[in-house]
Parts: structure tokens; C-alpha cells; sequence
């Protein structure tokens, strides 16, 4: 077989291959049996077409050709014969639409739907013509690594958080199998190869080049997996996930998949709530008697598309969250304190807890708290198991208080960010209509949030689609039927576009079922509503959706339920607890325009900010001096070698011992060893001061030469100069003579020398030489050269004996 | 055991005396050769080192000069053999002659049988004449007609030849070459020194006027000192390192033998004897490399198209070849700090 021909069969086999990932979208298998027959047939016809030395058009042609033909035959429209007419072409239009529609309808894992498998065929088939030609006719190999990648993307764009990981190891497996046929029959183009000693060579061995390829390969794989590490980031596809979750018609196909992994607020929400069975997420136990909302995402940026989230960004929990007592007097805030055990069924990176939050123990490192979102959250881990307990703050507030809340400037950042919104003539001409005549920010909530009252014609239904864009929110508003998703966004939208701003907050209600203090909250109290930002008392939520359509609501006094008569909503507290109510107003009315103290966001960012600041500061302080500590590293290092080295060339006057009689010989006592080594201290220093201020050294000069050099290139005079003689003197006697110098001030003439150098020398030169001396930088230089030097030695010799017991080799040899 | 042999030279002399002896004959020759100091006690050297001389330069310069005055200089037997091209080989060595009274062969010794052989003019005379030379000067013996000669001592061939592109000259064989320790070149004197000896030798010859200095004892007892000169074992690594380079130089055809290692690091004794040291340096190594390597060398075809002497390869070795010794070892490192035989040469290898 040649190898064109061999090498379309491997395409097709690792197109199969590359195909594994579909296997987590359907239910079955039958999209696999379909798409063997329609690879295998592809692969036939290339065959069938190279055999016959067609020409490459030829052979693509001949290639979709079958790829129509199977698909006519596997979904026929019923007026043909294999040969697809245009009804054939009709019907498969249908199937596509069809398709459209059942990847809004159906949940992973999907059913065996004629329009998704058609799809999935056809997109197989293409895939594998593509490939096809690409390795074969292009030989780029590597490049029909693209439409593998293709196929893998399918279950990344379904499945959110986690992608089952075998799936794309079995497609990376055939890609890799795809280059190593293609390079094998590269280097089988060039014929037999041989050694230089005329060794036949396997075609499996590698080439010598292949060590250059591997460290590359290494990291190339190294960078991948550590750059994003690096980059933190939630999933931040959420925005392209809203047209995809609808909530449609759940039918129980979407089993678990929703608490598959973190959850993706909206379509998570409405996952949860069309489930069919009940799951307990969330055990919380509070001494609090009423307590609102747990709280645990933020959709916060308004586009075209819709409400989307944002990657939260804080700093780490362990180091503590704003409270905002701190920036007020105090009085109207109660702190309570919760127990919260999370099931393993809630699997998310964001942690459930009541706004205000002030403090959370039990959490292990890499949980995280964005002070503008007020969330808390971890890129890494997980709430599954999780047991927590965490520290509140609730405050009560009456209208009258809200009413103080002055409109924030237009250019105030928090404006800037939670007001803007894409235009719809229905939402604005609502709005101009709904706040005609409220002059307070509070009142014209209000009367938006009182807009969506049964009075109204709002009714509670699941069964919904996901109100979100523009056309979306005019849809619900004709309608008035939905859920808690598109009350929350209906209401922050409309509350945006009367300037205000407002986002949507994502949470559990109380729950319904209530042993004590302890709530059950299960995966049908997921919940949606909105929060308005008031100056003065931060981010206030209102609930919209109707309370009679979710199970366990709260409702506050400053935004009561619009089915309760209107009479009761200025009146004092009904259901908060009497002494928060009554201090509340006094303690709002105090300061009722102090800009933003009471906010417990800003307030808390600001309060961050500033012992951030001053962390940060000590940190930068910190890091400047490790740096400048590191950069005297040398100069010290010099600094204590020259110290020894003057330790050990201390003149001391010794008897010289007169050499024995006789044939003369080296002298070695302890104290002509003691001189040498005095000598070789010396001079070493010597070297190495030269080195500092820049005298090149000659490893061909003797020390009578480099002493010599040394004087006329530095213009060393009167002491210098025969301090150096002396030293050159000194090393040179002992190296060679018989006795060494002895009882030479060395430590004089290295303080001389080392003057007159510095002396002749520019000031730069000298700066050098006392603060990163050359010499010590040198030696570590070369001393890691060598090092690595041996490294390299070191592993190539255990390669070497790694490769004496390879398989091939071992193989090769019994061969001959 | 009448005449000392050469291996028994006698002992050796004080530094003070040694010292005495050496300025002595230095300054004797001087009177004849002005201002070439260094080649004088080049010469000088090389007699100590037990070794042959051999001095190159065009006619004029008073290289027969030198020779004569070196020998003149010490009182020995001195014989000079005028090289020409009909001198036959046993002129140089001697011969056997029929004695008719005695009714034998009897041996007439030739030119060598002396202590100091001046041979003018050496590249005059024959390869086959030239080739007599070489058992006298590498064993210090004579084999004439199956009987073996031993030469005195000290014994020392000085040769004058001109370059080799000079005409009616046969160039020495390599052998030949090999067995000189040293090739010095004159040089033209300095105009001062030449000024000297216009009103020097114009009046008289100043070579008749000199008288010896020392005598072939004394010669003995300095060579013998020269012989108890320390060499370390960094001094030895290092000679042998540059003559290695010669060997493994590309431009070099044939590289230095181990006899030039042995001749190199004797010169090297005398050398740093003259200058009042008992130990050599490699400096003496470095000064010594060009006269004692350069002549023995063969370039290759490459290095002579492009005019490169081996003078100037040997130069560039020296110039580039590192020292025997670790200059980035710490003085700390504990690698080298062994036994006991390793102290005096911490920085070997």
C-alpha cells in the first residue's frame, strides 16, 4: 500500500478517534454506528479514488459525494432513491432546523433526535473529508488538528464547567497517531537509513534531532498548562449560554446535569427550577428569625444579549471583609451568626451566603470576597461537602429612611457601571409612564417594583423562555407570565433605565421546609431578584416575582408584597424585628445625605483599599529591600572572601629553617605550606580585585608577567607598584621554587595595590568593583556553566545507559 | 679513574660563585660581540644545558664571532672545522690510518675529539658530511670502523650556518636539526653597539686579545649546578603542554620531539641559573620556546605559502597557551588539598 492510500485510512481512523467527544452528548450510541459507516465510507471512496490516480479534486469530489449519498440514505425524506433530489435537499433543511430547536429544548444527554444526529453526521463527515485532504493531499497534518478540535469544542460549548476528560484524551490520541503516520512516511520517502558506520536504522528510532523536539514539545505543554493557571477566570461563557439553557420544556431529560459542576447563574437557575426531583443543596442554621435571601452570584453588566456576570476580583477571605458598622454610627445594624453545611450536590465555585456578610470561618485557602459584587468565591474549590460558618450584618430599613437616598452624580463610577443598558422603546416608554410625577430614587423603585403585581396581570410560570435581551423583556412585558429570572432582570433593567442602578442578584430563598433555626433549602428555592443601589445605604434588594410563585419569599417593609393591601406598606415593621425598626429611622435620619458611608460596598472597598494600600506598601517596601539585599549579595560575598583571604596572608615572622644539607629538595614544612598558601590567598585576591576594576587577565601570563602588565596598564606608582612586584614574587615562589617567600607583608601590598587601582580607575569602575564586583559574578557564572555543564553530561550519560536497554535496539540486534 | 666522565661532573658551585663564574665568561665574550646580551647568554645557556648551538643569519653579522669568542672564553680544546662541500665525514670524526711500524690500523681522531667544535658554515658542506655529526653530538661518542670513542667533556658543537635560501647551501636534515638544542639568530647590532665596534676593531682583532675565563672543570661544576635546578611539577606540565601545542598545531608538519622536551627544560635551568634562581619559571619556558622549538618544526605547505614561520607559530603558541593552573579555583576549595606531595604545587593541573 503506498502511502498516500495508508495515510487517508489513518486520517479516517483518528476522525473516528476524534469523534469520542460526542459520545458525552448523546444518550446512545447510534450516532457512532452512523458515523463509522459514513467515515468508513469516506475513507473507501479517497481509497478507491487514489487507487484509480484520480486528481485531487477528483478525489475530494468524490469524497462529499458519498458523504450526500450516505446522508440521503440515512435520513431520507422519503421521495428518493439514494440519489438526492430537491426534496432530499428540503428535508434536510428541516432537519437542521429541527436541530436548532433541540438544542434549545433538550438538556445533555440528548435523546436520539433526527435533526441533532443529522447534524452530527454531517458535521463528522466534514470533518473527516477535511482531514482527509488535509494530511494527504496538503500534507499539513498538524492543521486537520483544527477541525478535530472542532468536534471537541461540541461538549466544551454544552457542558459549561466539566468536560469529561477521556473523551478528548481518546481525540488527542488519534491526532498524535495522524503526525507520527504522516513524519514515518516522511522519512521512509528518503529510503533506508544508515548510521555513519553503516548501521541500518528502525525508521522508530529517533533522529538526533528529535532531543531538540521533545525540550521544545516539553515547554510548549509546560507553558499551556502554567499561563492560565496564572490568569484567574470563572467560566465566562455565560452570556453565550443564554440562548442555549432554555427553559423550556425540561422534561426530566436534564437528570443531574445542572449540578454537573459550578453553576451558571441564569441557566443554572432555571435548570434548577425545572428539575423534576428535589435536591437538598444547602442546610443553613441562623439565629436570626427572619432572615432574607442567601446570596451567592451577581449579573451585573447589561448588553444587547442580556444580564451577564463578570469574573469577581477581590482579595483572599483570610483577610477580612468589610463590615459596615464600621463606616456608620452603628444602632441599626444587628449582627446574627450562621451554620451553613452544603450537600454534594452543589458544586460551584461561589459561596452561599447573606449579604453583608462580615465574616467566614471553616473555609479553606483560595476562597476569595469581591467587595463590589459582595460574593464569595474560589477559582479552585469547590462548596461541594463544604461546612462553613460566617458572621452578618442585617439592617432594616423603613421607606421613610429609603426616601433620604439622594440620586448618586452621573459620573459616579457605580453609575457608570450598573446603568447602562441597551435601548427598547417598550422598557423606556414604560418607565417614562411608571415614574411620572416620583421625585425620590426610592419612590420611583418603587413604583416600578409595585408595577409587577397580579393587579397588573403578572402571574408566576416556569414555563417561560428566558427573558433577557431586548426582545426578550418586550415579550414578558406584553405577556406578564414568567419567573423569578425575568422579573429580577425585567425589574433592574427598567430600574437602569430610570438611572438607577441596579443588577441582579442570584441566591436561594428561605426554603420551605424549616426544622428550628435550620433551613432546607433545596434546588427549587434557587432564586433571582434584583438589587437597587441607593446612596447612603448601598445595594437594596427588591423581589418582583410574585410570592405566591416561590416557595419560602421574603419580603421587606421597604418593598412589601404587592398582593397585601397598599395600606400596609408605609406602616411600621410588620414582620422585622421592633428594635431595629424603631431605631431605624432615627439612625437614617441623622445622616440622611452622607454620601456613601452606609454603603457597605464602598465603604467596605474603600476601608480595604486603604490596608490594602498600606500592605501593599509594606510588601513593595519589603520586596525593594530583598532586592537591594539580593543585589549586595556579591559585594558581601567579595567583601568576606577578601576577609579570609587577609586572615590567611597575616605576615608572622618565622625562623626561616636553612634547607638540610645535601641534595636540596622542595621544602615542605608546615610553615613553607603555610607561606604557600598564604601566597596563592594573595594572589588570588590579587586576580580578583583585577578583575573588579577591569584589568583583563591572560591565562598564558606567568605571575612575573601579570604583575608587570598590571603596573604599567593601571599606571601603578611608588608603594603599588612593588607591592605588586612583591605579590607576583610571592605566588611565583610558590608555585616553583623549592622555598617559598616568607614573612612578605602581603596583606600591606594587597591594601596598596588594590588603593593604586582604585586610584587610576574611573568612578564607575570603582562602584563597580565595591557593589556587584565582577569577580564574584564571574565565578558564579562559570560555576553554574559548569554545573549545568554536568549536568547535561550526567544525563546524557544516563541516556546512554537508559537507550542500552531499549526495546528497539534490543529488538535490532536479535533481528541481525 | 683519571678524567672525569660526563656523568660524573663534579659538584656543584655555591650561587655566589656560580654567579661569579657566569658574568665572568658573559662579560668576556662581550668584549667581542657588543650589545647582544641576550643572545650571548643564550649561548651561555646552552652550554650549561649540556646542549649544541646552532646560530643562523646572513653572512656578516659575527656569528662566527660568537663562536669563536665562547670558545675562547673557556680554556678547553677547541677545534673548528670549516664546513665546504668536499669535506668529507671522516674528517669530522677521524680515521683509521695504516701505521707502518706497528704494521696496524691506527686511529687519527678527527675535528670532534674536543670540548668546544666550531663548525662554520655547517649547511656548506654535504648532507653525507653533515650526517657525521650525528652520533657525536646525541651520544658524545665516536664509532669509527666497528671501535666506539668517547668525546670529553664538557663537549659542545656551535655550528654558523647561513639561511637556507642562501646559495650553495644544503639544508640540515631534521635529525640534524633536532639534535642543536637551540637556534639563535645574531641580528643586526644596534647602531650604537655597531659604533663601539668600528672603533673597537678597526685598531686590533679584540678576539685575539681575549683570554679564558674558565676551564673545563669549572664549566663541569657549573653544569652541574645547573642540573640541581628545580623544576616543579607545574614548570614540567607546562613544557610539556607547549610542546604538545606543537605537535597538535595545524600549521605544523612535524611537531617538537620529546628530545626538545628534555633540551627545553635544561635550557630552561641554565637559563634561570644565569638569572640567580634555583627554580625554574615558566617565564624562562616562555623566553626559551622560540630558539629551542622554532627550528625544528616543520611547517606545512599552507603555513609556508603564507610566509608563516614556525618562529612566529611557536611565538603564537606560547602567547595563547594557558599556564598549568586553576586560576578560578578558590583558594578554599577543598579539591586539591590531598597529600602531602601536592602542597608545593596546590594549583597543578
Amino acid at each position: 500500500m503506498t502511502g498516500p492510500r495508508r495515510l487517508g485510512l489513518v486520517a479516517a481512523g483518528a476522525t473516528l478517534l476524534a469523534a469520542a467527544p460526542i459520545s458525552s452528548i448523546f444518550d446512545t450510541w447510534k450516532w457512532l454506528m452512523m458515523c463509522l459507516l459514513v467515515v468508513g465510507f469516506i475513507a473507501g471512496a479517497a481509497f478507491a479514488a487514489r487507487s484509480l490516480r484520480f486528481p485531487t479534486w477528483a478525489q475530494a469530489l468524490s469524497m462529499i459525494v458519498v458523504l450526500l449519498l450516505m446522508l440521503t440514505w440515512m435520513f431520507p425524506s422519503g421521495h428518493e432513491f439514494l440519489v438526492p433530489t430537491p426534496s432530499t435537499f428540503g428535508h434536510f433543511a428541516d432537519l437542521f432546523t429541527q436541530a436548532g430547536q433541540d438544542t434549545r429544548s433538550y438538556a445533555v444527554p440528548v435523546p436520539d433526535r433526527d435533526g441533532l444526529l443529522f447534524v452530527t453526521v454531517l458535521g463528522i463527515g466534514s470533518v473527516a473529508i477535511a482531514v482527509d485532504l488535509l494530511t494527504v493531499v496538503v500534507r499539513r497534518p498538524a492543521l486537520a488538528g483544527l477541525p478535530m478540535l472542532a468536534i471537541y469544542s461540541v461538549p466544551v460549548a454544552v457542558y459549561i464547567d466539566s468536560v469529561p476528560v477521556l473523551p478528548f484524551i481518546i481525540g488527542a490520541a488519534g491526532f498524535l497517531w495522524l503526525l507520527v503516520s504522516d513524519n514515518i512516511d516522511r522519512v521512509r520517502r528518503f529510503g533506508r537509513r544508515f548510521t555513519g558506520d553503516g548501521r541500518d536504522v528502525d525508521v522508530w528510532e529517533p533522529s538526533p534531532l528529535a532531543a531538540a523536539g521533545r525540550r521544545l514539545g516539553v515547554i510548549g505543554v509546560a507553558a499551556a498548562v502554567l499561563l492560565p493557571l496564572a490568569v484567574p477566570t470563572i467560566t465566562g461563557g455565560l452570556l453565550s449560554q443564554l440562548t442555549q439553557s432554555g427553559a423550556g420544556s425540561g422534561n426530566g431529560v436534564g437528570g443531574g446535569g445542572g449540578n454537573g459542576g459550578r453553576i451558571n447563574l441564569f441557566a443554572s437557575l432555571s435548570g434548577n427550577l425545572t428539575q423534576s426531583e428535589t435536591v437538598e443543596l444547602v442546610r443553613l442554621t441562623t439565629n436570626e428569625q427572619t432572615p432574607f435571601y442567601l446570596r451567592f452570584g451577581v449579573a451585573d453588566q447589561l448588553t444587547n444579549v442580556g444580564f451577564g456576570s463578570r469574573s469577581p476580583s477581590g482579595q483572599a477571605v483570610a483577610a477580612g471583609m468589610p463590615d459596615p458598622r464600621t463606616a456608620t454610627a452603628g444602632g441599626n445594624y444587628q449582627e446574627f451568626a450562621a451554620d451553613v453545611k452544603v450537600s454534594n450536590k452543589l458544586n460551584q465555585g461561589m459561596l452561599p451566603v447573606y449579604q453583608n456578610t462580615v465574616a467566614v470561618e471553616g473555609l479553606q485557602r483560595g476562597w476569595f470576597y469581591d467587595s463590589n459584587q459582595q460574593v464569595v468565591y474560589s477559582n479552585r474549590n469547590s462548596t461541594k461537602d463544604l461546612e462553613y460558618k460566617f458572621n452578618y450584618v442585617r439592617a432594616r430599613y423603613q421607606p421613610a429612611d429609603l426616601r433620604q437616598a439622594e440620586p448618586l452624580a452621573p459620573d459616579d463610577p457605580i453609575v457608570r457601571l450598573n446603568t447602562a443598558h441597551p435601548e427598547d422603546p417598550t422598557v423606556s416608554a414604560l418607565v417614562t409612564r411608571l415614574t411620572a410625577g416620583k421625585t425620590t430614587e426610592y419612590d420611583k423603585v418603587r413604583a416600578l417594583y409595585d408595577y409587577f403585581s397580579s393587579k397588573n396581570g403578572f402571574t408566576y410560570s416556569l414555563s417561560t423562555q428566558a427573558a433577557n435581551n431586548s426582545t426578550e423583556i418586550a415579550a414578558f412585558l406584553k405577556n406578564k407570565v414568567g419567573y423569578c429570572q425575568q422579573y429580577a432582570a425585567a425589574l433592574a433593567w427598567m430600574a437602569r433605565q430610570a438611572g438607577i442602578p441596579a443588577r441582579v442578584a442570584f441566591g436561594f430563598t428561605r426554603g420551605d421546609s424549616r426544622e428550628g433555626n435550620t433551613y432546607v433549602i433545596t434546588n427549587k428555592n434557587a432564586h433571582a431578584w434584583t438589587e437597587v443601589y441607593l446612596q447612603g445605604f448601598g445595594w437594596i434588594p427588591f423581589d418582583a416575582t410574585p410570592s405566591a410563585g416561590v416557595r419560602g419569599a421574603a419580603r421587606s417593609d421597604y418593598a412589601p408584597d404587592t398582593e397585601l393591601p397598599a395600606s400596609t406598606a408605609p406602616s411600621t415593621a410588620t414582620t422585622a424585628d421592633p428594635s431595629t425598626a424603631a431605631s431605624g429611622p432615627a439612625g437614617r435620619v441623622e445622616r440622611p445625605d452622607r454620601p456613601d458611608l452606609n454603603d457597605p460596598g464602598l465603604s467596605g472597598s474603600t476601608a480595604t483599599t486603604e490596608s490594602g494600600n498600606l500592605g501593599r506598601t509594606l510588601l513593595i517596601v519589603a520586596l525593594i529591600a530583598l532586592v537591594l539585599a539580593l543585589l549586595l549579595v556579591p559585594a558581601l560575598r567579595r567583601v568576606l572572601l577578601r576577609r579570609h583571604r587577609y586572615a590567611a596572608t597575616v605576615p608572622r615572622v618565622t625562623a626561616l629553617p636553612e634547607s638540610q644539607t645535601g641534595r636540596p629538595d622542595v621544602v615542605v614544612t608546615a610553615e613553607t605550606t603555610k607561606a604557600r598558601e598564604d601566597a596563592h590567598a594573595a594572589w588570588d585576591e590579587l586576580l580578583d580585585t583585577m578583575v573588579d576594576y577591569r584589568v583583563p587577565l591572560d591565562p598564558s601570563e606567568t605571575p612575573r608577567v601579570t604583575a608587570q602588565r598590571l603596573i604599567n596598564d593601571a599606571v601603578l606608582i611608588d608603594e603599588s607598584a612593588t607591592s605588586a612586584t612583591l605579590l607576583g614574587t610571592a605566588e611565583e615562589r610558590a608555585r616553583y621554587a623549592r622555598k617559598p617567600l616568607q614573612g612578605g607583608e602581603l596583606t600591606a601590598a594587597l591594601n596598596h595595590v588594590r588603593r593604586g587601582l582604585a586610584r587610576s580607575a574611573t568612578r564607575r569602575t570603582r562602584l563597580t568593583a565595591a557593589l556587584l564586583p565582577p569577580s564574584v559574578l564571574m565565578r558564579w557564572r562559570l560555576g553554574l556553566a559548569d554545573s549545568s555543564a554536568k549536568l547535561v553530561g550526567a544525563g546524557s550519560r544516563f541516556r546512554d545507559i537508559l537507550s542500552r536497554f531499549s526495546p528497539r535496539r534490543l529488538l535490532a540486534n536479535r533481528g541481525r | 679513574m683519571t678524567t672525569p666522565t660526563w656523568d660524573e661532573p663534579g659538584g656543584p658551585l655555591p650561587s655566589e660563585d656560580f654567579r661569579a663564574a657566569t658574568t665572568a665568561i658573559m662579560a668576556n665574550i662581550e668584549q667581542v660581540i657588543e650589545g647582544k646580551s641576550a643572545t650571548v647568554r643564550l649561548a651561555l645557556a646552552v652550554l650549561l644545558a649540556e646542549g649544541h648551538l646552532l646560530i643562523e643569519d646572513v653572512p656578516g653579522v659575527g656569528k662566527t664571532k660568537l663562536a669563536k669568542a665562547l670558545a675562547r672564553s673557556i680554556d678547553c680544546s677547541v677545534r673548528r672545522i670549516q664546513f665546504t662541500p668536499d669535506l668529507l665525514p671522516s674528517d669530522v670524526t677521524g680515521v683509521s690510518v695504516y701505521n707502518q711500524e706497528t704494521r696496524d690500523f691506527e686511529f687519527k681522531p678527527g675535528a670532534v675529539f674536543a670540548n668546544l667544535v666550531v663548525g662554520d658554515e655547517i649547511n656548506r658542506a654535504s648532507p653525507k658530511t653533515q650526517s657525521a655529526l650525528l652520533e657525536c653530538m646525541e651520544e658524545r661518542q665516536v664509532t669509527v670502523d666497528g671501535t666506539t670513542y668517547e668525546l670529553q667533556s664538557p663537549f659542545m658543537v656551535i655550528a654558523t650556518q647561513n639561511p637556507i635560501e642562501m646559495e650553495g647551501t644544503y639544508p640540515l636534515p631534521e635529525a640534524q636539526r633536532d639534535r642543536f638544542t637551540a637556534r639563535i639568530a645574531m641580528g643586526y647590532p644596534d647602531p650604537r653597539a655597531e659604533l663601539a665596534m668600528l672603533g673597537g676593531h678597526g685598531a686590533h682583532d679584540p678576539l685575539s686579545d681575549l683570554r679564558a675565563v674558565a676551564d673545563a672543570a669549572l664549566v663541569r661544576r657549573l653544569i652541574a649546578t645547573v642540573r640541581d635546578v628545580h623544576a616543579a611539577d607545574a614548570v614540567q606540565q607546562y613544557a610539556i603542554a607547549l610542546v604538545t601545542a606543537t605537535r597538535e598545531a595545524p600549521e605544523i608538519r612535524l611537531g617538537a620531539s620529546p628530545r626538545s622536551t628534555l633540551q627545553l627544560l635544561r635550557t630552561a635551568k641554565a637559563f634561570a641559573c644565569l638569572e640567580g634562581r634555583d627554580y625554574v619559571l615558566p617565564d624562562d619556558l616562555q623566553a626559551l620556546a622560540v630558539p629551542v622549538l622554532a627550528h625544528r618544526l616543520i611547517p606545512t605547505a599552507d603555513a609556508q605559502l603564507n610566509r608563516r614561520t614556525t618562529d612566529a607559530i611557536v611565538a603564537e603558541i606560547v602567547h595563547r597557551l594557558p599556564l598549568p593552573h586553576d586560576r578560578n579555583r578558590s583558594p578554599y576549595d577543598t579539591r586539591n588539598t590531598g597529600g602531602a606531595q601536592q602542597q608545593y604545587e596546590p594549583r597543578g593541573h
